[in-house]
């Protein structure tokens, strides 16, 4: 993650408004209106208010919200499957609404592709050719789409199914078949939106697993859409919570559940296992003397569960947060509770600002 | 919406609240009111004004006078006049050249060559059991003499279904792909397949004179809206989500099209081919009143001299063509989407090119061996035997039966008790009355779009002036849809509780409902002889099985959670039909009323063929004499009845025609 280089996306101050007149609300006093007044004094819904993000280069991006929050709107806007109202929107800063539909088209066919809810596999089509569908669109040769999607196929662990029907899969397997897809255009950029809420419990977890290895592996950028809290902490790297179309806090999991920006998000968090999102390096305190010394040493991202293993297992009373070699702090029991209990200001003291 | 929630909460709220609220609780009771108090202001209006029962004459128009002239002027100048020269001649000049081609074709290949064609095809789609029927019922054809009419009849088809497809095709496109077009064109298509086929025939008569070319023509008017409601259906149908996911590869709107929505829309479109080609050998069949030749021809002309022999001999071909044209396109769509089976060297392209390769060297074989034609040798002649067995019938069944009476009894007992009765009182009903009735049906059971469809269609019949003709036809029509539906409620509710039956009733039912309207004028000519009650016993058995069918899905569709709790309850099965499956079913049950009418009407309107008179006989009598202007004022009449009849019984939401 190099600092200086452009953002993947960079949107700045985008609105959705669905309704009649869409684009005299952006910008006017009506903008500042509750959604149900606007409603009814316009009869336009804003999907997506006024949002601005960048989304960084081989990060994880999680848009995450109840349903109706604006979310899978936002997600569209990305690349003009719905037209965003107003704001701007550039692509490794390129701007994404300047572009004619020539431009676009090839924005979709080769930066970026989407992971859909309900797969939106073609029934008629064998997995192989779903796999190879983005491909063929491009104009690529029948062998050599088949070779680059039979590779596809491998990978997301369908190998022997080619050459069955969606119809005759698992939903598991049907994403599978659509997460290759979209990788099978070999995007700059992965959109995903809400990919698991079709799926079971297991089989959700299975796919979780199997984004974050596509992650490890490979370091592709990725917008991932979710209303589930636990998988927007297991797979974001920063996390943007979305409530009536708008952003309420952006950042990453820790911060998202160490320091709420409201009691919307902190009401939301509130059943989250804190020790497990946040790390040392937020629960430790300054050293006293004689405490840098002995305890076992802990990386600063280590999560304070981890810590809290870490300290009964060495039976001391501390241990020590070290970041090469360099001692940054320690955590004692207190720290480590005050986490585990959301009491103390140990937190509060280190709120991180958004 | 404010209002909406109050009127509901006055509705449950304590009883006692005055009349008001209780016409709030019933809107039918509400809507009749009003029509009442509309009526007490107009009918003494108008009875002042014009006076009597009978349809003033001042509010009639009489176009026979222009229709003559337009007529004339169209034969004066056929030759002449431009318009026909370098359009409709052409069009014509092009589906005889087709039709001709194909026929010609078609006797290239021999009986073999055809006969193999058609089991080949059959095996390729449906498997090796209908292509063992397709290949025998061919070779039926050959062994009552009806070769070359039934030819005759595949060729005009071939041509009707071709141009049918790309016509509609081409419309479904447009209203799949434009909203508005769909909204203009989707009222005019579901309007057309409610109307009988014999109000097609005329117009096309008109411009295209008696011939092959419109019949052709008018086939494909009749035949081609199924194809372009289905696929304009299937094509707004496909899955938004697939659709989506497509657009977001980057695809062009020629790639959506093609490689995406016309795939998802397959079962459509081959359902849309199958109403087709069962629509177009229907109108085929009927068409021979306006000069279609092959099979129709010879039914008609065989009833026409009541000869039931030539009647039956020439309807077997026609009712053995629909069944192995209906079960092979079917099973064409019910494999879309199955996985292909059989061993694999047979699959796909192989596999046809296999059929080809057997069917080209059975057709060279019998070149060489037997010809073209069908042996003279091998014709069953059935006519004479089956003549034999109906004299016997007239002799022995028609009258005098002890206890049960005869046929021809029945026939007029039915005739004197039911339609006579029926039809002096409606011809006798004040014109406003039946105007006012219609306006109550249609608004209790649709909306009041449909209540002002239907008067304005019954007011047009009085205003052409066929007003006592068309009551005529409206008193066939209302008794036969009476037994109709007594005869099919009371089977559908046997078979929706009985699985036997049910098992039993299937494939009776899938034979009667693929066989054309004509056909069924032959088996009622046999045993009831000509006249008003065997067109309506054809239009009653024509009508059943729609009826039956819809009416046992409805049944058995009922939610079983709400049938197990009244079990629960310790209903009886009597109980249980009454209170739930029966008030749950009401939405398939005004359905099978609607199709019921204007399944009937249809075929009381062929009836004509038969002696029902009415607005049938006009339409053939104005072609048989040529008296145009008297056709057509009837065709139109027979437009608005079907118009009418449709909006009377018309549900709020209205459900897709011919489900199977």
């Amino acid at each position: 993650m190099s600092e200086a280089s452009t953002p993947v996306f960079s949107v700045r101050n985008l609105w959705k408004v669905f309704g009649p007149k869409a684009e005299r609300v952006p910008g006017s006093e009506l903008a500042e209106l509750p959604a149900a007044e606007l409603r009814e004094r316009t009869g336009c819904t804003a999907a997506v208010r006024d949002v601005s993000f960048d989304v960084e280069k081989g990060e994880v991006f999680v848009v995450m919200g109840l349903s109706g929050s604006g979310k899978s709107t936002l997600v569209r806007c990305l690349t003009r499957l719905i037209e965003p109202t107003s704001g701007t929107l550039a692509i490794d800063g390129e701007d994404v609404l300047a572009m004619d539909t020539h431009r676009l088209r090839e924005l979709r066919r080769h930066r970026a592709a989407m992971v859909f809810q309900h797969f939106g596999l073609l029934p008629h089509r064998t997995v192989l050719d779903n796999v190879a569908y983005g491909l063929e669109i491009q104009g690529l040769g029948k062998a050599e789409r088949r070779a680059k999607a039979a590779e596809l196929v491998e990978k997301v662990g369908l190998a022997g199914l080619e050459d069955r029907r969606p119809s005759q899969l698992s939903g598991g397997q049907q994403q599978r078949v659509g997460l290759a897809r979209a990788l099978a255009v070999d995007p700059s950029v992965l959109l995903f939106d809400e990919p698991f809420s079709a799926l079971d419990p297991l089989i959700r977890r299975e796919m979780q697993d199997e984004v974050v290895r596509l992650h490890r592996e490979e370091g592709r950028t990725m917008v991932f859409i979710t209303h589930d809290l636990s998988e927007a902490l297991r797979l974001g790297t920063r996390i943007a919570l979305m409530r009536d179309g708008g952003i309420v806090q952006l950042g990453t999991p820790e911060e998202i559940v160490g320091s709420p920006a409201d009691d919307y998000v902190r009401e939301f968090v509130r059943d989250v296992p804190r020790e497990q999102v946040l790390t040392v390096a937020t629960a430790m305190r300054p050293p006293t003397a004689g405490e840098s010394e002995s305890g076992p040493a802990l990386r600063p991202r280590a999560t304070v569960s981890e810590a809290i293993e870490a300290v009964s297992r060495s039976g001391g009373p501390v241990a020590r947060v070290m970041d090469d070699g360099r001692l940054l702090g320690v955590v004692d029991h207190a720290c480590l509770l005050d986490v585990v209990a959301g009491t103390g200001e140990g937190i509060a003291a280190r709120e991180v600002t958004v | 919406m404010a209002t909406a929630q109050a009127t509901t909460r006055t509705a449950s709220g304590p009883p006692g609240k005055g009349a008001l609220a209780a016409l709030r609780e019933r809107p039918a009771l509400a809507k009749i009111l009003a029509l009442l108090v509309v009526a007490a202001v107009a009918v003494p209006l108008a009875h002042a004004r014009w006076g009597g029962g009978v349809w003033p004459g001042a509010l009639t128009v009489d176009l026979s006078g222009p229709l003559g002239e337009v007529n004339d002027w169209i034969i004066g100048n056929r030759d002449s006049h431009p318009l026909f020269l370098y359009f409709f001649g052409h069009i014509s000049n092009a589906v005889v050249l087709s039709v001709r081609g194909v026929y010609l074709a078609l006797l290239a290949l021999g009986w073999a060559g055809v006969t193999a064609v058609a089991a080949l095809v059959a095996w390729r789609t449906a498997g090796w059991r209908l292509a063992l029927t397709a290949g025998l019922s061919f070779l039926l054809c050959g062994l009552l003499g009806m070769w070359v009419p039934t030819m005759q009849t595949l060729a005009l088809m071939v041509v009707a279904v071709l141009v049918s497809v790309v016509l509609g095709l081409l419309l479904g496109l447009a209203g799949g792909l434009s909203d508005r077009t769909f909204r203009v064109l989707r009222p005019v298509l579901d309007t057309m397949q409610v109307l009988p086929a014999f109000a097609y025939l005329l117009p096309v008569v008109l411009v295209f004179g008696i011939g092959v070319p419109g019949a052709v023509l008018a086939t494909v008017v009749y035949a081609a809206p199924p194809m372009a409601r289905l696929t304009a259906l299937g094509l707004r149908g496909a899955d938004p989500g697939v659709m989506e996911a497509v657009a977001s590869l980057g695809a062009t709107g020629r790639q959506r099209l093609l490689s995406a929505r016309l795939p998802l829309a397959r079962k459509e479109l081959l359902l849309g081919l199958n109403q087709t080609i069962m629509m177009a050998l229907s109108m085929a069949v009927i068409a021979s009143v306006i000069g279609a030749g092959g099979l129709g021809d010879r039914v008609y002309q065989a009833l026409s001299s009541v000869d039931v022999g030539a009647a039956l001999a020439a309807g077997i071909p026609i009712v053995l063509l629909a069944v192995v044209l209906d079960r092979t396109t079917e099973a064409a769509g019910r494999r879309i989407g199955a996985e292909p089976t059989g061993p694999a060297a047979l699959r796909g392209a192989r596999g046809w090119g296999l059929a080809a390769l057997i069917a080209a060297a059975v057709a060279v074989v019998g070149r060489f061996t037997g010809g073209r034609i069908w042996p003279e040798g091998t014709v069953v002649p059935i006519a004479e035997p089956v003549n034999t067995a109906k004299d016997w019938m007239v002799d022995h069944l028609y009258t005098g039966v002890p206890v049960i009476g005869g046929t021809a009894d029945w026939a007029a007992h039915f005739t004197n008790w039911v339609l006579n009765p029926l039809r002096d009182g409606l011809q006798g009903l004040p014109w406003w009355a039946v105007l006012l009735i219609v306006a109550a049906l249609a608004w209790t059971i649709g909306t009041w779009r449909t209540a002002a469809t239907a008067v304005l269609a019954m007011a047009a019949i009085g205003v052409l002036g066929v007003w006592d003709l068309s009551m005529d036809t409206l008193s066939q029509v209302v008794a036969a849809v009476a037994v109709t539906l007594v005869l099919g409620f009371g089977i559908a509710v046997g078979a929706a509780r009985s699985r036997r039956l049910e098992r039993l009733l299937r494939p009776v039912l899938d034979v009667f409902q693929t066989m054309p309207q004509f056909v069924y004028l032959i088996p009622v000519v046999a045993l009831f002889g000509v006249g008003r009650a065997p067109a309506a016993a054809a239009a009653v058995v024509y009508a059943l099985p729609a009826v039956v069918r819809i009416t046992t899905q409805g049944l058995r569709g009922v939610d079983p959670a709400a049938m197990e709790c009244a079990r629960s309850l310790g209903a009886t099965s009597g109980q249980r039909l009454r209170q739930v499956q029966i008030p749950l079913a009401r939405p398939a049950l005004l359905l099978a009323v609607n199709q019921g009418v204007v399944l009937v009407l249809a075929v009381v309107i062929i009836g004509g063929l038969v002696g029902s008179g009415a607005l049938g006989y006009e339409v053939v009598f104005g072609l048989a004499q040529g008296d145009l202007a008297t056709g057509l004022v009837a065709g139109a009449a027979i437009v608005c009845l079907g118009l009418m009849l449709d909006r009377v019984t018309q549900p709020t939401t209205r459900r897709q025609r011919k489900e199977s």
